[in-house]
């Protein structure tokens, strides 16, 4: 089982890896949402007389600029859209005949699903770490805190990858389910933009009103995104910045483990024989 | 001797509408080359679906290898080799990746794994190819690519979906070749697809005909040739009196002679057991042979017979072209 998820795995990772381009258009998803929409449309400036730093920091948690607050929401969106991408790949797979030669083979079905889930992962999380490398370089970008360590890094990655997890469990069920590329882009677009825009990752969600909030405050997003800022932000936590870090985190764990459970049997039946 | 593959009235309805498979019951013995021969449309992928695990079987049973295909799916795929009529094998990907790759998902792994790939690899000739992306692979190699694909964890069975689709005659004819060995020097049973005649006749010990998810006739190639009545062999002789009718008609196996002033017309199954008699008889004779050709039934005929329809109206439907063209597409991009 695992040696077969491997050998499925490493053939999409190799087949993404020898077409640099494919990586393009996620790319120009970081550096537009970062350098045009978050300096652009930087609220600090929207107001004539411009925040005062305080103010920049009350109002997006701490955070020095504002991309600085935007990146891990940036990188929350990096990761849903691009899971479209890597479902578009498994659509391809069935399409060409590819599916067929593995399902004839003596696997179990189980392989199929989480090599979709582990190839959409390592791709979505590779352009997540180019996404935080643009927001470090780019002008007036993100600033990280004095103390920011390597488990502070691991905090973040670990965060966004717990979210990454989640979605690639119902993105590669999702993948495995439709037979056309254009019935997996139609369902991705109705999905993906309310789940981003019923979150944290753009704006704070205190600027909600109260049934959005609700809503924004159980998905997942946000609390990938609160989790990662947290570290982003602040470096070592306080010890109640660090329960809700830990509340986040394990939130996510459930989180995972259900989409995992439901995306597997979702798979199963669409690998089933028709 | 075992049957390898038993289908018991196998019925397959797609979306409980198109009938694309009616009651269809045969065996194929170890060892055999079982050939299903149609048009395009006549069910003849979707029974490889049923007997391969990747279709539902409506109604009827089948077995392959011993094993009930509904009810153990999982013993079924650890006997059987799939190659597909589409062509499946990775362009990013060297042959010699795509066919590990392969072996890797038939529990075959590590060093024997490349060792096994590298001998088949060899074995249809695309040892100087291996290291190259099937991207830059010809229609033929592909294909030839696809077979060995197929065969990496040694199983009983092959099914193979029109292996030479497509394909120049030459590079058909190797094709055969391939197979052929295959079957001899490893004793592997095939159940192989066709639209083409010559291909069930050089390499198939038995054929089923099916057209409209019906079979309507099965047997030896000579067999099946000899119900439309085989070779028609065409004599010409210089001036004689002498009349050979009776004289050909004495000879084994010819079961129809027809005179047309020097010209006759010979009806036999097979051409090749038969003329050396037949030549020797006239020369004794001191008769001289102008001329001599004879024909052999085609699929077309043989399917005019049956169906009462021409096989070459089908080759040309809609959706063999676009297959056609989306295989030359990959082929020569
Ligand atoms: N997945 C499917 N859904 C509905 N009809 C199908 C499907 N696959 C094949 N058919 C239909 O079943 C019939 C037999 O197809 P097929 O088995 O592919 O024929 P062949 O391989 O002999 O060309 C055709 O009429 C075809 O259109
Ligand atoms: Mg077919």
């Amino acid at each position: 089982m695992i040696a077969e998820t491997m050998a499925l795995t490493f053939r999409a990772l190799k087949k993404w890896i020898r077409n640099p381009a494919a990586v393009l258009p996620g790319l120009f998803t970081s550096i537009f949402y970062l350098a045009l929409f978050g300096s652009s449309f930087n609220p600090a400036n929207l107001i004539p007389s411009g925040f005062s730093s305080t103010q920049i920091s009350q109002t997006f948690g701490g955070a020095p600029t504002y991309i600085t607050y935007l990146t891990a929401g940036v990188i929350c969106l990096i990761l849903v859209f691009n899971m479209a991408f890597g479902g578009i790949d498994l659509v391809l797979d069935r399409q060409l005949g590819f599916l067929n030669t593995v399902l004839t083979a003596p696997i179990p079905r189980a392989a199929i699903f989480f090599s979709g889930v582990a190839q959409n992962l390592v791709k979505v999380m590779f352009l997540a770490f180019l996404t935080f490398l643009i927001a470090l370089v780019i002008p007036n970008g993100l600033v990280l805190p004095a103390g920011f360590g390597v488990l502070n890094l691991i905090g973040v990655f670990g965060s966004f990858a717990l979210l990454g997890l989640g979605l690639s469990c119902v993105f590669t069920a999702l993948a495995l389910s439709v037979r056309s590329i254009d019935s997996l882009v139609a369902i991705v677009n109705f999905l993906t933009l309310p789940l981003i825009f019923m979150s944290d990752a753009l704006f704070p969600s205190s600027s909600f009103p109260d049934w959005l909030k609700t809503i924004a405050n159980v998905n997942p997003i946000t609390k990938a995104d609160e989790a990662a800022r947290l570290l982003i932000v602040n470096g070592n936590l306080t010890s109640s910045q660090l329960s809700t870090f830990a509340n986040d985190v394990l939130y996510l764990v459930g989180v995972v483990a259900i989409l995992t459970i439901i995306g597997y049997f979702a798979a199963e039946k669409a690998l089933s024989a028709q | 001797m075992t049957k390898i593959i038993e289908a018991d009235h196998l019925t397959k309805i797609y979306k409980g509408k198109v009938k694309a498979v009616d009651d269809i019951s045969f065996a194929v013995d170890e060892g055999e080359i079982f050939g299903f021969l149609g048009p395009n449309g006549a069910g003849k992928t979707t029974t490889i679906k049923m007997l391969d695990t990747l279709a539902t079987i409506t109604s009827g049973k089948a077995f392959v290898a011993g094993h009930d295909v509904h009810r153990e799916p999982g013993a079924v795929r650890d006997s059987i080799g799939v190659v597909p009529q589409e062509l499946t094998a990775d362009d990013e990907l060297s042959g010699m990746e795509n066919i590990v790759l392969a072996a890797n998902l038939h529990h075959v792994q590590g060093s024997e794994a490349r060792r096994r790939s590298a001998e088949l690899l060899k074995l249809v000739d695309l040892e100087d190819a291996a290291g190259r992306k099937v991207r830059t692979f010809s229609g033929g190699m592909r294909r030839r690519l696809q077979l060995a694909m197929g065969l990496v964890h040694m199983p009983k069975v092959l099914f193979l979906d029109e292996p030479t689709l497509g394909l120049d005659i030459q590079t058909r004819k190797k094709m055969w070749d391939y197979i052929g060995r295959l079957n001899k020097e490893r004793g592997l049973t095939v159940f192989m697809t066709t639209h083409y005649l010559e291909e069930a006749d050089s390499l198939c010990n038995r054929i089923a005909i099916i057209d409209k998810g019906v079979i309507k006739l099965s047997g030896s190639p000579a067999e099946l040739k000899q119900k439309l009545g085989g070779d028609i062999l065409t004599l010409e002789l210089a001036e004689t009196p002498v009349d050979l009718t009776e004289f050909f008609k004495g000879i084994p196996d010819v079961s129809d002679v027809t005179r047309t002033g020097q010209v006759y017309r010979i009806k036999l199954p097979r051409t090749e057991k038969a003329l050396p008699i037949i030549v020797e008889g006239v020369v004794r004779k001191n008769i001289e042979i102008k001329e001599i050709s004879f024909t052999k039934p085609t699929l077309d005929q043989v399917f005019l017979e049956i169906t009462g329809k021409s096989m070459r109206d089908e080759d040309a439907s809609e959706s063999d072209s676009v297959f056609q063209n989306f295989i030359m597409e990959r082929a020569t991009s």
